[in-house]
């Protein structure tokens, strides 16, 4: 790996998360200075209770770190409010979750299409040869009518990765995308989210406790007790 | 099991909430109910006796000249009579109009027949000695020894009493002699007879005369009826609000029962047998409905007795008293609250119990669960409606009110049924416009709004019935109130009429009346005095600029040539000669009312009959919102200076229209109060649903929707809901309004045009549209405060 010229799509320094205080305090991220370079598959690795999920929420955005920066995007998080927060995620993030996380009451195509909607933004031509690239490279052309009640678990899955592609985010967060997936379908996501950086140039991290799912990615971070190992 | 059904009922008590207040505002309706007719009944009974405490028989059934003629007759013969009579006139003191209609009543000359009780001055001995009860004029600066006329009688105030038998009280007091005076028309209710020839009394026709202590009894018993009426009438919106109650409750059970579906199933893994959970869920409901049914016996309670207490301290002559609470009643409403919540609980719980232990199993999808409507409910629906539609044709052409109230009912419980295809349906049209207009949010909102049709149908069921009832009499009175406005322009076409008697008004008069407060416009009119045949004196006024005063197009404002129109009470035969000095018409009469004491005749005969005319009349039409009474207060001092009358129709018109707004604004509240039970379960059910969708919602804003967008969502559900459920609502009021216009009104008056209030149905639909928003606050709030990430680890 050469070290000239890596772009960085997120860093953090010195981040901790305290939830709650006083004795009942619990100490989820102690210090982790990190930096995810861009057009690369990350896995971040941990035990359970290990931090992973939360360093990937603050990361996300999703959550407000106790004290540390993060920057994202060439962003810092940490500076903005909630609605600036939320308009970032907007623009510039996707998100994969280990339960799939559909609306139940839309279809997969409907689905795929909500953070254009959410954003306000019209479905022009350029956005619909993004959704038809990502809608082929998922291989879930047949499936977009149905809605997520109707759909295999993988399916599901790859109706969500689409879902976070379709806006071309700078950062895919992938929160345990295998979980609930049998091996085959989960060694079908994680060949897609390989597939996502390799041929459509994104950016993915992961988190995931499984080493079989670490061995698809390009890096492996691994987090103890909040901390970077 | 009991430790599964206290920890539920701690755990779950939040969510019961808006059910328990269904139900509290439903008892408390009916505890409120009883205690105000028991005070009432208590106030209208009390003392109902003392006016015939001395007499021996109680006449009933006379008029007023028969009345005089047995006062006559006893006190020809030594016994004594009383009369208990009234009629409304105007009362002035010392030349002050103070009530342009009092209500003025009789008293004894014989202390064995007087049952007022003195509290100032003496009572009267002679005809001319007036009484007042010191409530009546409180803060009228009424005083012994003032100078009062009452109607055309004057006399003298010589004291002041109060009257201990609500039933029967006045405010101004006369002795028979002038009360007759005043009115030989008067409504005579009663007449008490004291003395040996009550037993030889000479009945007129038609007459009742019955032994004292018998009418008493009959007198009471009519009264609890009357209050009892009352009391049935204010049930049946009490009942209204209970059903609704059902509505909010049953959803509320079968939302958390949705939600706590996988607790169930749990249970039913380790171990708990059906019986066991369907037994813990009911127990559940009872404690939710004996709790809220006490609370609501309380609520009512401390309710009840501070509206009778406000309403004592505002009217102190008024007729209530401190009710006392009565058993049956509480016992009534404390079953009613808790069998509604058992019945409301009962189809849900039913539900849960279906569930299998395998749900417990598996993933996390109770956000999927979608409830449509049954074929079978689809049908019976649609088939309720026709009968019901077909039960109202028959009401109109038959003029049936029995099957128009059958075909109502089974036609709205019809589209009840049809609910879950129809309010989704609805929901998706509205939320399609505004889906364009707001965006993303109110998409969601609308797909949010129609995934569980049959939750969506229940909560706006629930609004539904308010709106739908709310609307019918809102439009019912509109229309019959045009009828109202057709007669009242017809008796009453000028609101207050100067008119002079014996010399024309001064020049000035007019300039002075248009200043005068309250005066919207107002004009002179010209005349001569002139002689009537059959009518004596009277001025005769040429009509003209008549119908910038007038209400509606009376004929008297532009009678033909050789016409006169006269007041009714003096117009006789059909022809008059009219004669102004040397002049003489013979004029064909036409008969009307509403404009004082004079002839209007066109101004060619005018003409014809004086060379000089001069201003007899000066005609007023009060402006929007005038103060009646002030109005007539003031006008009445100009008119008393230049020796003039004023006849007053503005007082009956504005009585009229008072009654009207009262009995609308009354049925608005209370049905009010069925509305706001619905939107309290409009609240509940989006409440409900936030919860529910925690996890989707953290997604969304995950996804990138922002507080703000977030919060909307949820208003716009709100929003759709409750305007769909209004719009629906009104669309059905205003149907039965127009099928009870035809099958009742119709039957009595030849013509019924159905008069749809717009502003005030307009008010309906923003009023719920604004609550809906408002019951869309909490949820929403509680919803945009749960951060992504919390939200996505929510399981």
């Amino acid at each position: 790996m050469t070290t000239t010229t890596i772009s960085l799509a997120a860093s953090a320094r010195d981040l901790t998360r305290v939830y709650g205080h006083g004795d009942t305090a619990v100490h989820a991220l102690r210090g982790i200075d990190l930096d995810l370079p861009s057009g690369r598959f990350t896995a971040i690795m941990g035990r359970s209770g290990s931090g992973k999920s939360t360093l990937m929420h603050c990361l996300a955005g999703l959550d407000s770190p106790t004290s540390g920066s993060i920057t994202v995007a060439g962003r810092a998080l940490e500076s903005m409010d909630d609605t600036a927060l939320t308009l970032f995620r907007r623009e510039h993030l996707g998100f994969v979750f280990q339960s799939f996380n559909l609306l139940p009451m839309l279809t997969a195509g409907q689905n795929i299409l909500l953070p254009l909607e959410l954003a306000g933004r019209r479905v022009d031509a350029a956005a619909r040869a993004r959704y038809d690239l990502v809608v082929g490279v998922l291989g879930i052309g047949d499936r977009l009518g149905h809605r997520p009640g109707e759909l295999s678990g993988g399916q599901q899955q790859r109706v969500a990765i689409a879902r976070a592609l379709v806006s071309e985010p700078d950062i895919v967060f992938a929160d345990e995308p295998t979980g609930n997936l049998d091996s085959e379908a989960a060694a079908e996501v994680l060949g897609f989210l390989r597939r996502s950086v390799r041929e459509l140039g994104q950016t993915v991290v992961m988190v995931t406790h499984e080493d079989s799912a670490a061995a698809y990615a390009d890096d492996v971070v691994v987090i103890a007790d909040g901390l970077v190992a | 099991m009991r430790t599964v059904l206290r920890a539920s009922l701690r755990t779950h008590t939040r969510r019961y909430v808006s059910a328990a207040i269904a139900v509290v505002i439903g008892v408390a309706f009916i505890v409120v109910t009883s205690l105000l007719s028991d005070a009432t009944r208590a106030g209208l009974v009390a003392g109902v006796e003392l006016p015939y405490r001395g007499a021996d028989v109680v006449v009933t059934d006379v008029d007023g000249d028969q009345a005089a003629r047995i006062v006559d007759r006893a006190e020809a013969t030594g016994d004594s009579a009383a009369v208990l009579g009234w009629t409304p006139q105007q009362v002035r003191v010392d030349g002050r109009l103070v009530d342009d209609r009092a209500d003025v009543a009789g008293i004894a000359l014989d202390p064995s027949l007087r049952w007022q009780v003195l509290r100032e001055g003496r009572f009267p001995e002679k005809p001319g000695e007036v009484v007042a009860d010191v409530n009546a004029v409180k803060g009228k600066d009424v005083h012994v020894g003032d100078a009062v006329e009452v109607g055309e009688v004057a006399g003298t105030v010589v004291g002041l009493v109060d009257t201990p038998s609500a039933s029967s009280g006045g405010a101004f007091y006369l002795t028979w002699p002038d009360l007759h005076a005043v009115d030989p028309d008067l409504w005579v209710d009663s007449v008490a007879y004291a003395g040996p020839g009550a037993a030889s009394l000479e009945l007129p026709r038609g007459a009742t005369v019955q032994p004292r202590d018998e009418f008493v009894e009959q007198r009471q018993a009519e009264l609890t009826n009357e209050v009892n009426v009352l009391a049935i009438l204010l049930l049946i919106f009490a009942a209204i609000a209970l059903f609704v109650s059902v509505l909010v409750i049953a959803n509320t059970f079968s939302i958390l029962f949705a939600q706590r579906a996988r607790d169930f199933a749990l249970l039913r893994c380790v171990g708990a047998t059906r019986r066991q959970v369907l037994r813990s869920v009911r127990v559940e409901a009872l404690a939710l409905g004996v709790a809220a049914a006490l609370l609501g016996l309380l609520v009512g309670t401390a309710l009840g007795y501070l509206l009778v207490a406000l309403a004592i301290s505002a009217l102190p002559g008024g007729s209530m008293a401190y009710p006392a609470p009565s058993p049956e009643w509480y016992a009534a409403a404390l079953v009613t609250g808790v069998l509604v919540t058992l019945v409301a609980a009962w189809l849900p719980t039913r539900r849960t119990v279906r569930v299998s232990p395998l749900a417990a199993l598996r993933p996390d999808d109770s956000t999927s669960v979608r409830t449509g409507a049954g074929r079978v409910r689809v049908v019976l629906g649609l088939l309720a409606v026709a009968a019901g539609a077909s039960l109202l044709a028959l009401s109109i052409s038959a003029h049936d009110p029995g099957a128009m109230v059958a075909g109502g009912v089974t036609s709205f419980t019809g589209v009840l049924l049809l609910g879950p295809v129809l309010v989704p349906a609805l929901i998706r049209v509205v939320g399609g416009v505004g889906g364009r207009v707001a965006g993303a949010p109110a998409r969601l909102a609308a797909q949010n709004a129609v995934r569980n049709p049959r939750r969506t149908a229940a909560t706006t069921a629930s609004l539904l019935v308010g709106v739908t009832l709310t609307t019918a009499v809102l439009v019912g009175l509109a229309s019959s109130r045009s009828a109202v406005d057709e007669d009242l322009d017809r008796d009453y076409p000028i609101d207050l009429a100067v008119t002079a008697a014996d010399r024309p008004l001064p020049a000035d008069l007019l300039e002075r009346v248009r200043a005068v407060r309250g005066v919207g416009t107002a004009i002179a009119l010209e005349g001569a005095s002139a002689r009537v045949s059959g009518a004596g004196r009277l001025p005769v006024l040429a009509a003209s600029g008549i119908a910038s005063v007038a209400h509606g197009s009376p004929g008297m404002a532009a009678p033909a040539p050789g016409e006169i129109w006269l007041p009714a009470d003096v117009a006789g035969p059909r022809r008059v000669t009219v004669e102004v000095g040397e002049h003489r018409e013979v004029l064909r009469v036409r008969s009307g009312a509403g404009w004082g004491d004079a002839a209007v005749v066109a101004p060619a005969t005018l003409a014809a009959l004086t060379d000089a005319p001069e201003t007899w009349a000066v005609w007023v039409r009060s402006a929007d919102g005038a103060d009646a009474e002030d109005l007539a207060g003031d006008l009445d001092a100009l008119s008393q200076a230049a020796d003039a009358s004023l006849a007053n129709s503005l007082r009956e018109r504005t009585w009229v229209v008072l009654q009207l707004d009262i009995l609308t604004g009354t049925v608005v509240a209370l049905l009010g109060i069925a509305v706001v039970i619905a939107l309290i379960g409009i609240g509940n059910t989006l409440g409900l649903s936030v919860l529910e969708r925690g996890r989707e919602n953290a997604l969304l804003r995950a996804l990138g929707l922002t507080r703000r967008q977030l919060r909307a969502t949820l208003a716009a559900e709100a929003l759709l809901l409750s305007v769909v459920a209004t719009v629906l609502g009104s669309v059905i009021g205003v149907t039965f309004a127009w099928v009870s216009l035809h099958a009742l009104v119709e039957a009595a008056v030849d013509r019924a045009p159905l008069v749809l209030p717009w502003g005030q149905l307009l008010a309906v639909v923003v009023v719920a549209g604004v609550a809906g928003l408002l019951s869309s606050v909490l949820p929403a709030r509680r919803a945009a405060r749960t951060t992504p990430a919390a939200g996505l680890s929510l399981d």
